[in-house]
Protein backbone atom coordinates (compact mmCIF):
# COMPACT_ATOMS: atom_id res chain seq x y z
CA UNK A 1 0.00 0.00 0.00
CA UNK A 2 2.54 2.36 0.79
CA UNK A 3 4.07 1.34 -2.53
CA UNK A 4 1.48 3.06 -3.96
CA UNK A 5 0.77 6.25 -2.53
CA UNK A 6 3.60 8.31 -4.40
CA UNK A 7 3.24 6.91 -7.67
CA UNK A 8 -0.45 8.00 -7.69
CA UNK A 9 0.36 11.00 -5.67
CA UNK A 10 2.52 11.99 -8.27
CA UNK A 11 -0.12 11.47 -11.19
CA UNK A 12 -2.78 13.08 -9.50
CA UNK A 13 -0.39 16.28 -9.38
CA UNK A 14 0.59 15.67 -12.63
CA UNK A 15 -2.84 15.57 -14.63
CA UNK A 16 -2.42 19.47 -13.41
CA UNK A 17 0.25 19.96 -16.27
CA UNK A 18 -2.06 19.16 -19.02
CA UNK A 19 -1.35 22.77 -20.65
CA UNK A 20 -3.43 21.59 -24.03
CA UNK A 21 -5.71 24.42 -24.66
CA UNK A 22 -8.94 22.92 -25.74
CA UNK A 23 -11.38 24.75 -28.21
CA UNK A 24 -15.02 23.74 -29.58
CA UNK A 25 -16.96 25.95 -31.80
CA UNK A 26 -20.71 24.75 -33.09
CA UNK A 27 -21.29 24.83 -36.71
CA UNK A 28 -21.39 27.80 -37.56
CA UNK A 29 -20.51 29.28 -40.76
CA UNK A 30 -16.57 29.69 -41.13
CA UNK A 31 -15.25 33.28 -41.48
CA UNK A 32 -16.36 33.98 -37.83
CA UNK A 33 -15.51 30.77 -36.15
CA UNK A 34 -11.78 31.24 -36.86
CA UNK A 35 -11.70 34.71 -36.28
CA UNK A 36 -13.13 33.63 -32.83
CA UNK A 37 -11.23 30.88 -32.53
CA UNK A 38 -7.90 33.06 -33.36
CA UNK A 39 -8.97 35.51 -30.39
CA UNK A 40 -9.32 32.76 -28.07
CA UNK A 41 -6.33 31.51 -28.85
CA UNK A 42 -4.33 34.43 -28.47
CA UNK A 43 -5.60 34.37 -24.91
CA UNK A 44 -2.76 33.56 -22.18
CA UNK A 45 -4.60 33.43 -19.42
CA UNK A 46 -7.71 30.94 -20.85
CA UNK A 47 -7.44 27.62 -20.45
CA UNK A 48 -9.88 26.48 -22.84
CA UNK A 49 -12.85 27.91 -24.19
CA UNK A 50 -16.62 26.76 -26.01
CA UNK A 51 -18.34 28.68 -28.52
CA UNK A 52 -21.88 28.80 -29.44
CA UNK A 53 -23.47 30.51 -32.21
CA UNK A 54 -26.93 30.76 -32.77
CA UNK A 55 -28.68 33.20 -35.18
CA UNK A 56 -27.22 36.55 -33.69
CA UNK A 57 -26.57 35.47 -30.54
CA UNK A 58 -22.84 34.12 -29.56
CA UNK A 59 -21.98 32.56 -25.99
CA UNK A 60 -18.31 31.98 -25.13
CA UNK A 61 -18.05 30.17 -21.87
CA UNK A 62 -14.21 30.09 -20.98
CA UNK A 63 -12.19 28.57 -18.07
CA UNK A 64 -9.48 30.57 -16.86
CA UNK A 65 -5.91 28.95 -16.17
CA UNK A 66 -6.44 28.09 -12.13
CA UNK A 67 -3.73 30.17 -11.01
CA UNK A 68 -5.62 33.48 -12.58
CA UNK A 69 -9.21 32.47 -11.11
CA UNK A 70 -8.99 35.29 -9.10
CA UNK A 71 -9.36 37.56 -11.93
CA UNK A 72 -12.20 36.03 -14.23
CA UNK A 73 -14.38 39.30 -14.42
CA UNK A 74 -11.12 40.92 -15.95
CA UNK A 75 -10.64 38.00 -18.06
CA UNK A 76 -14.56 38.43 -19.10
CA UNK A 77 -14.64 41.67 -19.44
CA UNK A 78 -11.37 41.85 -21.96
CA UNK A 79 -12.13 39.43 -24.26
CA UNK A 80 -15.58 40.69 -24.41
CA UNK A 81 -14.13 43.58 -25.52
CA UNK A 82 -12.23 42.14 -27.91
CA UNK A 83 -14.77 40.02 -29.69
CA UNK A 84 -16.99 42.69 -29.81
CA UNK A 85 -14.89 44.89 -31.56
CA UNK A 86 -14.34 41.98 -34.42
CA UNK A 87 -18.14 41.05 -34.52
CA UNK A 88 -20.19 43.94 -33.86
CA UNK A 89 -23.38 42.43 -35.45
CA UNK A 90 -23.41 39.90 -32.73
CA UNK A 91 -24.77 39.98 -29.36
CA UNK A 92 -22.15 38.46 -27.46
CA UNK A 93 -22.23 36.95 -24.09
CA UNK A 94 -18.99 35.78 -22.66
CA UNK A 95 -18.69 33.74 -19.36
CA UNK A 96 -15.95 32.51 -17.40
CA UNK A 97 -18.80 30.78 -14.84
CA UNK A 98 -18.14 26.40 -15.00
CA UNK A 99 -22.13 26.15 -15.35
CA UNK A 100 -22.26 27.93 -18.38
CA UNK A 101 -18.99 25.89 -19.79
CA UNK A 102 -20.89 22.70 -18.74
CA UNK A 103 -23.76 23.84 -20.42
CA UNK A 104 -21.98 24.47 -23.56
CA UNK A 105 -20.91 21.12 -23.98
CA UNK A 106 -24.18 20.27 -24.33
CA UNK A 107 -25.44 22.76 -26.81
CA UNK A 108 -22.21 21.72 -28.93
CA UNK A 109 -24.09 18.27 -29.45
CA UNK A 110 -27.61 20.00 -29.93
CA UNK A 111 -28.68 20.30 -33.60
CA UNK A 112 -32.25 22.10 -33.37
CA UNK A 113 -31.31 25.58 -33.43
CA UNK A 114 -34.43 26.68 -31.22
CA UNK A 115 -33.81 24.21 -28.71
CA UNK A 116 -30.36 26.05 -28.26
CA UNK A 117 -31.88 29.50 -28.11
CA UNK A 118 -33.83 28.52 -25.70
CA UNK A 119 -31.75 27.53 -23.36
CA UNK A 120 -28.71 29.91 -24.34
CA UNK A 121 -31.54 32.74 -23.16
CA UNK A 122 -31.84 30.67 -19.90
CA UNK A 123 -28.58 30.87 -19.10
CA UNK A 124 -28.19 34.45 -19.87
CA UNK A 125 -30.69 34.67 -16.66
CA UNK A 126 -28.58 32.39 -14.69
CA UNK A 127 -25.85 34.22 -15.24
CA UNK A 128 -27.48 37.63 -14.20
CA UNK A 129 -28.67 35.52 -10.98
CA UNK A 130 -26.55 37.08 -7.97
CA UNK A 131 -27.99 34.89 -4.75
CA UNK B 1 9.05 23.44 46.26
CA UNK B 2 9.04 26.91 45.02
CA UNK B 3 6.89 28.06 41.84
CA UNK B 4 10.06 28.20 40.02
CA UNK B 5 11.07 24.43 40.48
CA UNK B 6 7.40 23.31 40.06
CA UNK B 7 7.36 25.63 36.95
CA UNK B 8 10.95 23.74 36.02
CA UNK B 9 9.77 20.19 36.76
CA UNK B 10 6.39 20.28 34.89
CA UNK B 11 8.54 21.41 31.89
CA UNK B 12 10.49 18.45 32.22
CA UNK B 13 7.96 16.31 32.81
CA UNK B 14 5.30 17.60 30.03
CA UNK B 15 5.68 15.36 26.78
CA UNK B 16 6.59 18.02 23.65
CA UNK B 17 3.38 19.16 21.69
CA UNK B 18 3.77 17.48 18.03
CA UNK B 19 2.94 20.74 16.38
CA UNK B 20 4.29 19.62 12.77
CA UNK B 21 2.40 16.37 13.23
CA UNK B 22 -0.92 18.04 14.34
CA UNK B 23 -0.90 20.34 11.51
CA UNK B 24 0.06 18.20 9.29
CA UNK B 25 -3.23 16.19 10.33
CA UNK B 26 -5.36 19.35 10.53
CA UNK B 27 -4.12 20.25 6.94
CA UNK B 28 -5.21 17.09 5.44
CA UNK B 29 -8.20 16.48 6.99
CA UNK B 30 -9.30 20.02 6.75
CA UNK B 31 -8.55 20.05 3.05
CA UNK B 32 -10.30 16.64 2.67
CA UNK B 33 -13.64 18.32 3.73
CA UNK B 34 -12.95 21.01 1.29
CA UNK B 35 -12.41 18.52 -1.48
CA UNK B 36 -15.41 16.99 -0.18
CA UNK B 37 -17.47 20.96 -0.32
CA UNK B 38 -16.25 21.38 -3.51
CA UNK B 39 -17.31 17.94 -5.63
CA UNK B 40 -20.93 19.11 -3.85
CA UNK B 41 -20.12 22.05 -5.45
CA UNK B 42 -19.96 20.64 -8.76
CA UNK B 43 -22.52 18.61 -8.14
CA UNK B 44 -25.03 21.38 -7.81
CA UNK B 45 -23.63 23.02 -10.68
CA UNK B 46 -23.84 20.48 -12.64
CA UNK B 47 -27.32 18.53 -11.96
CA UNK B 48 -29.02 21.83 -10.58
CA UNK B 49 -29.55 25.55 -12.12
CA UNK B 50 -26.79 26.65 -10.18
CA UNK B 51 -24.17 29.07 -11.05
CA UNK B 52 -20.48 29.41 -9.32
CA UNK B 53 -21.44 33.09 -7.96
CA UNK B 54 -25.12 31.10 -6.62
CA UNK B 55 -23.47 27.69 -5.13
CA UNK B 56 -21.80 28.95 -2.16
CA UNK B 57 -24.95 28.71 -0.44
CA UNK B 58 -26.50 25.41 -0.64
CA UNK B 59 -22.77 24.15 -0.64
CA UNK B 60 -22.59 25.35 3.00
CA UNK B 61 -25.41 23.85 4.12
CA UNK B 62 -25.27 20.50 3.02
CA UNK B 63 -21.75 20.50 4.56
CA UNK B 64 -23.25 22.07 8.09
CA UNK B 65 -26.25 19.17 7.50
CA UNK B 66 -24.01 16.07 6.89
CA UNK B 67 -21.41 17.54 9.73
CA UNK B 68 -24.57 17.56 11.95
CA UNK B 69 -25.66 14.16 11.19
CA UNK B 70 -22.13 13.11 11.98
CA UNK B 71 -22.36 14.87 15.25
CA UNK B 72 -25.46 13.11 16.21
CA UNK B 73 -23.96 9.96 15.14
CA UNK B 74 -21.02 10.66 17.56
CA UNK B 75 -18.48 10.49 14.70
CA UNK B 76 -17.59 13.88 14.35
CA UNK B 77 -16.13 13.86 17.82
CA UNK B 78 -13.69 10.88 16.33
CA UNK B 79 -12.68 13.72 13.49
CA UNK B 80 -12.26 16.44 15.73
CA UNK B 81 -9.76 14.68 18.15
CA UNK B 82 -7.80 13.59 15.18
CA UNK B 83 -7.57 16.37 13.16
CA UNK B 84 -8.33 19.25 15.73
CA UNK B 85 -8.88 22.54 13.79
CA UNK B 86 -8.42 20.92 10.73
CA UNK B 87 -12.27 19.65 11.89
CA UNK B 88 -13.63 22.94 13.36
CA UNK B 89 -12.39 26.05 10.86
CA UNK B 90 -14.65 24.63 8.11
CA UNK B 91 -18.08 25.40 7.67
CA UNK B 92 -18.37 21.89 8.97
CA UNK B 93 -17.39 23.02 12.46
CA UNK B 94 -20.22 25.17 12.84
CA UNK B 95 -22.64 22.27 12.64
CA UNK B 96 -21.18 20.38 15.07
CA UNK B 97 -21.04 23.33 17.60
CA UNK B 98 -24.76 23.73 17.27
CA UNK B 99 -25.81 19.75 17.73
CA UNK B 100 -23.57 19.32 20.36
CA UNK B 101 -24.75 22.01 22.54
CA UNK B 102 -28.03 20.83 21.62
CA UNK B 103 -27.20 17.35 22.96
CA UNK B 104 -25.73 18.51 26.03
CA UNK B 105 -28.63 20.38 27.60
CA UNK B 106 -31.21 18.08 26.12
CA UNK B 107 -31.60 16.89 29.43
CA UNK B 108 -32.91 20.43 30.88
CA UNK B 109 -36.05 20.01 28.30
CA UNK B 110 -36.83 21.48 24.85
CA UNK B 111 -36.99 25.19 25.48
CA UNK B 112 -35.10 25.87 28.09
CA UNK B 113 -32.65 23.69 27.14
CA UNK B 114 -32.27 22.58 23.54
CA UNK B 115 -33.63 25.97 22.33
CA UNK B 116 -31.90 27.89 24.88
CA UNK B 117 -28.59 26.55 24.55
CA UNK B 118 -28.05 25.34 21.14
CA UNK B 119 -26.22 28.36 20.13
CA UNK B 120 -24.40 28.97 22.70
CA UNK B 121 -21.21 28.32 20.92
CA UNK B 122 -22.64 29.33 17.72
CA UNK B 123 -24.13 31.71 18.27
CA UNK B 124 -20.68 33.90 19.22
CA UNK B 125 -20.21 32.68 14.81
CA UNK B 126 -23.23 34.41 13.75
CA UNK B 127 -22.72 37.33 15.65
CA UNK B 128 -19.16 37.96 14.98
CA UNK B 129 -20.12 36.75 10.81
CA UNK B 130 -22.89 39.28 10.31
CA UNK B 131 -21.00 42.30 12.29
CA UNK B 132 -17.69 41.34 10.15
CA UNK B 133 -19.54 41.09 7.01
CA UNK B 134 -20.97 44.55 7.80
CA UNK B 135 -18.08 46.23 8.25
CA UNK B 136 -15.98 44.68 5.46
CA UNK B 137 -19.19 45.50 3.10
CA UNK B 138 -18.93 49.07 4.30
CA UNK B 139 -15.27 49.24 3.25
CA UNK B 140 -16.53 47.91 -0.39
CA UNK B 141 -18.90 50.06 -0.90
CA UNK B 142 -16.30 53.19 -0.14
CA UNK B 143 -14.07 51.46 -2.56
CA UNK B 144 -16.53 50.96 -5.23
CA UNK B 145 -17.56 54.47 -4.74
CA UNK B 146 -14.71 56.17 -4.73
CA UNK B 147 -13.88 54.24 -8.28
CA UNK B 148 -10.94 51.95 -6.91
CA UNK B 149 -12.50 48.61 -7.22
CA UNK B 150 -15.54 47.29 -8.99
CA UNK B 151 -18.40 44.90 -7.56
Amino acid sequence: MKKLVLPIFLSILLVGCNDEKTLEVNNANGEEVKEVAAIIKNEDEINSGRAIFVEDQLLVAVQAKPWLDYKKTKIEKNLKKKLEEILPEYDITVSSDYKLYWEAQKLLKEEDSEKVKEKLEKLKKLKKEET
Amino acid sequence: MNQEQFDKIEQEITPPTPYVKNVLKAFLVGGLICTIGHAITYFYIIFFDFTEKTVGNPTAATIIFISMLLTGFGLYKKIGQFAGAGSAVPVSGFGNAVISAAIEHRTEGFVLGVGGNMFKLAGSVILFGVSSAFVVSLIKLILVTMGVIEW
